[in-house]
């Protein structure tokens, strides 16, 4: 190693972060009190909880995932927030978790998932239509004024993930848009049920899935392929939060999130609910269109090698999300004064079809844990906030930790878990740097 | 008269306050503007077989795409089978096969971790 330690920790840093963990951890990741030493001399700052600090690990601790890193690239366009840019063609966008702040997701804030292109903003609405058809007595074919006249309206909170939120966590890397926790929205939905709609088209007994057809062309501009149609089990599409959504948050939907009428079906994979809807079908199988089958939306229901190939045959489509929390109140990297002897936490947590029983906060790397307060849902399916406070004994760097725990019990892991090749399912404990004084 | 009555409740679901009749166009151009963005083969590290991938694959997506991946030479195989069957795309073949996916072995395989994202020190 060097023979100034510091100096050429804080220089590796800089110049190659993968050569100073080296330095620092030696190669079997065991940490010294020099590496310790040199690694407080790198954060220009000592570690207040440096002995809980778990051995081997720590380098990973001052890592995010590459999207919440560094100065991403931002999205610039009317009616969003600066959110992280993912990609252009096609364009996605994800919700920074410190913006995820307000109780009910603002439009502007809401992340942006495209599998095809968007589609042209349509001239008038009212023309826009609906076909149900498939396993049903009666197929359906609706003009949006006529969806909302024959059937009640019905508003509620609905929190709606990206199938593939939380994929960054995952080594090695899965394919798919590499986010971080923010692929996820709570806003205030208005349409109508489906269950109501599919009740009036009769679903004949033998139609046990449903299969979901939007406008959006798909990305290559072929017109004989869907950019996205998935389906489900015909119990979920009966839910009573299950809706053919019209409104969101009280104002007409945007364009990039549905316009004028979408799905949606909250607590399972956002690719269920359909922007853009034009069609739903009852089948007596499940649905085979883009997005099914395959390794897409499904995980290994016997865990496979991480990296390893697989075609996917052999494994389940994912349904109910996994529990997740989101920290809002502090972004990752904020600075406080020295001095700073508390904080007040509070975030967002949801667990698919389940509730959330606890959320945990540490700033000792896991040595300990206080129990934070945590809202009920505004009703079934809504997100739940949570908030508390952590004491700190000193200025210094720390890590905040934050796990929910779901009604049955399951808490966020360690690390991300059941590694599959499109990358679904990826709920670890998260993590927020911040830095008292310095 | 029931339908008149529709179309008056239609209307004034469609018209809440904070809606403008020109946002979804704005934001519809905007989008456009986006996907259609234009990018420069030099996006994508130097290297053989790089003119080859800048421009089979962008004729569907961007390089995004591409350079937030870091896979392996048998899953970059795979992914190119992943997109002509589930895709559409033109199944590619034979040496231009080679030359792109010898091309996004070498340029982007597989990573560690990126570690150093340490907000105190950038």
């Amino acid at each position: 190693m060097a023979k100034a330690p510091e100096r050429s920790i804080q220089e590796l840093y800089r110049d190659d972060p993968e050569r100073a963990d080296a330095a620092a951890f030696g190669r079997r990741g065991a940490l010294t009190g020099a590496a310790l030493a040199a690694m407080g001399g790198a954060l220009g700052a000592a570690i207040p909880f440096a002995g809980s600090m778990p051995a081997g690990t720590l380098p990973a601790l001052l890592a995010r995932p590459a999207a919440a890193q560094g100065a991403p690239q931002r999205l610039d366009l009317p009616g969003k927030a600066p959110l992280i840019l993912q990609g252009d063609r096609p364009l996605n966008a994800e919700t920074p978790e410190h913006l995820l702040d307000d109780a009910v997701t603002p439009a502007d804030k809401f992340f942006v998932r495209n599998n095809g292109l968007v589609p042209e903003a349509v001239g008038d609405p009212r023309a826009w239509r609906l076909r149900i058809d498939g396993e049903v007595q009666a197929p359906l074919d609706l003009a949006l004024g006529e969806l909302e006249s024959r059937f009640p309206l019905v508003t509620r909170q609905l929190q709606m993930e990206c199938g593939g939120n939380g994929r960054s966590h995952f080594q090695p890397q899965a394919r798919g848009n590499p986010w971080g926790n923010g692929a996820i929205g709570n806003a205030e939905w208005t349409g109508v049920r489906l269950r109501d709609v599919l009740a009036a088209a009769g679903p004949k007994p033998a139609a046990s899935h449903t299969g979901h057809f939007g406008a959006d062309p798909h990305l290559s501009g072929a017109t004989d392929r869907a950019a996205i149609s998935r389906g489900m089990r015909l119990a979920k599409a009966m839910d009573e939060d299950t809706l053919i959504a019209l409104r969101m948050n009280g104002a007409a939907i945007p364009l990039l999130h549905g316009a004028p009428v979408r799905l949606l079906v909250p607590g399972w994979p956002g690719s269920l609910s359909q922007k853009w809807l034009t069609r739903i079908t009852l089948l007596d199988r499940p649905h085979n269109g883009q997005g099914m089958g395959g390794t897409s939306y499904r995980m290994p229901v016997r865990p496979i090698v991480p990296g390893s190939e697989n075609n996917g045959r052999d494994f389940a489509d994912m349904e109910s999300m996994p529990v997740r929390a989101i920290l809002s109140s502090h972004a990752h990297g904020t600075r406080l004064p020295a001095g700073t002897r508390s904080l007040d936490l509070r975030g967002a947590a949801w667990a698919g079809d389940l509730t959330v029983q606890a959320v945990h906060a540490s700033v000792d790397f896991g040595a300990s844990w206080a129990a934070m307060q945590v809202a009920a849902p505004a009703n079934r399916h809504a997100w739940q906030r949570w908030q508390g406070r952590v004491a700190l004994p000193a200025d210094g760097y720390y890590e905040v930790w934050y796990r929910a725990t779901d009604s049955e019990g399951r808490m966020q892991p360690h690390q991300a878990a059941n590694w599959n090749p499109q990358g679904y399912g990826a709920n670890p404990i998260s993590r927020v740097a911040l830095l008292i004084g310095a | 008269m029931m339908l008149r009555l529709a179309a008056a409740l239609w209307l004034a679901l469609l018209a809440p306050a904070g809606a403008q009749p020109g946002d979804a166009q704005r934001q519809a151009a905007a989008a456009r503007a986006l996907e259609q963005r234009a990018e420069e083969e030099a996006v994508l590290a130097e290297g053989e077989g790089r003119s080859e991938t800048f421009g089979y694959c962008t004729a569907c997506h961007n390089t995004a795409l591409i350079r937030r991946s870091g896979f392996s030479r048998p899953q970059w195989d795979g992914l190119m089978d992943w997109m002509a069957e589930r895709h559409g795309m033109n199944p590619l073949e034979g040496e231009f096969r080679q030359i792109i996916v010898d091309y996004l072995a070498r340029h982007y395989g597989p990573r560690a971790p990126r570690r150093g994202g340490n907000p105190f020190l950038d």
